[in-house]
């Protein structure tokens, strides 16, 4: 819509208000992980007066309570293996259904659509129970295989794929490539875009999970950053604002840096997510 | 074009059973955990039909008493929240859709950018910001004589409200405004100018024009919203604990502590259970109203 010049500058006045108090939890963050104790629980300004690395070096020096790296590391492990192995196995079963003629394609579709009415909190202490069971707690077979039953993702890219015109696919096949060769060279770059909407909301989702990883790890050493912050926050270690700001620092970064670089990706797929 | 079955079959496989063993082999455990008594620590201690659910609702039963408890606290925090999230992420879709194009991009990311912040990160921040003693905004709110004594935003009622739903604002609200705006995009802006020369005001504008065109998209997000809000369970276990005097203590905490502290996993399943359909009969309700009002717009527009 065009508006006046006026409005305009109003406008952008409105948005940068509202801008600034969406950045203030951020920027409080990162601050007050530079401040003392006494000067960060007694504070009202967002900058430090005198700036301090001693919350990063008390932080770092606690490795038994706080090991920040090796939840690190086990967040990129369990994030990454986990979103692709959605991925993949969402990918394969969408192209199944709405172009390979598998038996029962229609009521696997209709058993998908009901499966998404019901809420994961049904499934999530049961699922618990039978790794537990297993003796596959602690490890990392809980932290990324549940995410592959995801009926959503086999939907959005099956839906996508649907409208989409088989003629190509058809030649191609005609002139003896494999289905597999079809879905990564004919496929695979219409799809695209769903295929990134996907793997973003799926990567967050499980950065993000919070209730499923805390009952599933219990060691410390095998906490993900998101359970490993959670208890910090539980925990009676941390009454120093200013530590706790600098391990959230550590948990908050990696992912607000993907989330920069993909974000122009984002901007159009997620139109296609659950609206069509 | 000819396919063997086997060979197609072999496509969805993997789906197949990723889904039979870690969705529909769980449902159908939980739902026979829930007709036994079994704890954590004891296991299995044998079959007993609908005791748990019976127990859920008789009045007198402690578990009983901590459901409801905390089922009236999620309905609550789902009354106010829902409408504040949906609200507040409509406003600034529109707003970020007016604004001039070269600046959208960097306001969008903007309020988008809270959504890949983890709900214990959003907590560890927003415990420090709103702590009763020594926190940030009373600091500040003192300092500026706008208040005399620090509030007790998490000690105290309805202050422990306020702070958990200005924190689930902050955290969620800018996946629904990308929703918003991507349905905003969509509208053909010559409807606007067609009736910019009519005469029609903005609001007459919105009412008429931008609602209707994006009334699909807003019945999504209330539901994904409601269902969202039903699950709350990192704000209150980490910002308020529950408190004060377990007035926050959501649904999900209920459940997890009857299996982990009340070392009762039966009883937890079938509370697992009932919230589920609890859950599926808000979403079908909310279904109904939306599709209802379609309906009587459609009329309307004509």
């Amino acid at each position: 819509m065009r508006h006046s010049k006026k409005i305009n500058v109003l406008l952008v006045i409105v948005a940068a208000v509202i801008a600034y108090f969406c950045l203030i939890p951020l920027i409080f963050m990162v601050f007050t992980s530079f401040k003392g104790m006494s000067e960060s629980i007694s504070s009202s300004t967002l900058l430090p007066k005198i700036w301090t690395l001693d919350n990063y070096v008390q932080l770092l020096g606690d490795v038994a309570t706080a090991p920040v790296f090796r939840w690190m590391l086990n967040t990129a492990v369990v994030t990454v293996l986990g979103t692709l192995s959605v991925l993949a196995v969402d990918v394969l079963a969408a192209y199944a259904l709405s172009r390979l003629h598998v038996p029962f394609a229609g009521k696997i579709i209709t058993m998908i659509v009901w499966v998404m009415t019901i809420p994961g909190i049904v499934t999530l202490f049961p699922s618990f129970y039978m790794f537990k069971n297993l003796g596959l707690l602690n490890g990392f077979v809980p932290l990324m295989l549940p995410y592959t039953s995801n009926a959503m993702g086999v939907f959005l890219i099956y839906n996508f794929l649907k409208d989409f015109p088989v003629a190509l696919e058809e030649a191609a096949i005609i002139d003896g490539a494999s289905l597999f060769t079809v879905l990564r060279k004919v496929i695979f770059p219409s799809i695209k875009p769903v295929v990134m909407t996907l793997g973003f909301i799926t990567f967050l989702n499980i950065y993000n999970d919070y209730l499923w990883p805390s009952i599933v790890i219990q060691n410390n050493e095998m906490k993900t950053l998101t359970v490993g912050i959670g208890s910090l926050v539980m925990g009676a270690n941390f009454v120093n604002p200013g530590v706790m700001m600098a391990a959230t620092v550590f948990a908050v970064f990696p992912a607000l840096v993907l989330f920069l670089m993909v974000n122009k990706y984002i901007v159009k797929g997620v139109t296609n997510v659950g609206i069509k | 074009m000819k396919i063997s079955k086997f060979k197609s079959t072999m496509f969805l496989a993997p789906f197949l059973v990723c889904f039979g063993l870690f969705w529909l082999a769980p449902f159908v455990y939980g739902i026979y955990m829930s007709l036994h008594k079994l704890s954590l620590t004891r296991g299995n201690m044998g079959f007993s039909g609908l005791h748990n659910f019976l127990d859920l609702f008789n009045s007198e039963s402690m578990y009983s008493e901590a459901f409801f408890l905390g089922l009236k606290n999620t309905v609550l925090f789902v009354l106010i929240s829902v409408p504040l999230l949906i609200l507040v992420s409509l406003l600034l879709a529109l707003l970020v859709d007016n604004l001039p194009k070269k600046v959208q991009g960097l306001f969008r990311t903007i309020f988008f950018l809270s959504y890949a912040v983890s709900v214990t990160s959003v907590s560890a921040i927003f415990v420090w910001l709103f702590s009763g003693n020594g926190g940030f905004i009373n600091n500040t709110l003192v300092r500026m004589h706008i208040i005399s004594q620090p509030i007790p935003w998490l000690e105290a009622q309805p202050f422990a409200w306020i702070v958990l739903v200005i924190t689930t604002i902050w955290w969620t609200i800018g996946f629904n405004m990308m929703l918003f705006i991507n349905a905003l995009n969509g509208i053909d802006t010559a409807l606007y100018e067609a009736s910019s020369i009519d005469g029609a005001n903005y609001w007459n504008q919105f009412k008429s024009i931008v609602f209707p065109s994006i009334k699909s998209v807003f019945a999504f997000v209330a539901l994904t919203t409601i269902i969202a809000s039903f699950n709350v369970y990192g704000q209150p276990q980490l910002i308020t604990k529950g408190g004060p005097t377990q007035s926050t203590k959501s649904l999900i905490m209920v459940i997890q502590q009857t299996i982990f502290d009340g070392n009762n996993l039966g009883m937890g399943t079938a509370m697992a259970l009932v919230m589920g359909v609890v859950v599926m009969l808000f979403a079908l309700a909310q279904n109904f109203l939306t599709r209802e009002k379609k309906e009587l717009k459609g009329d309307k527009q004509v």
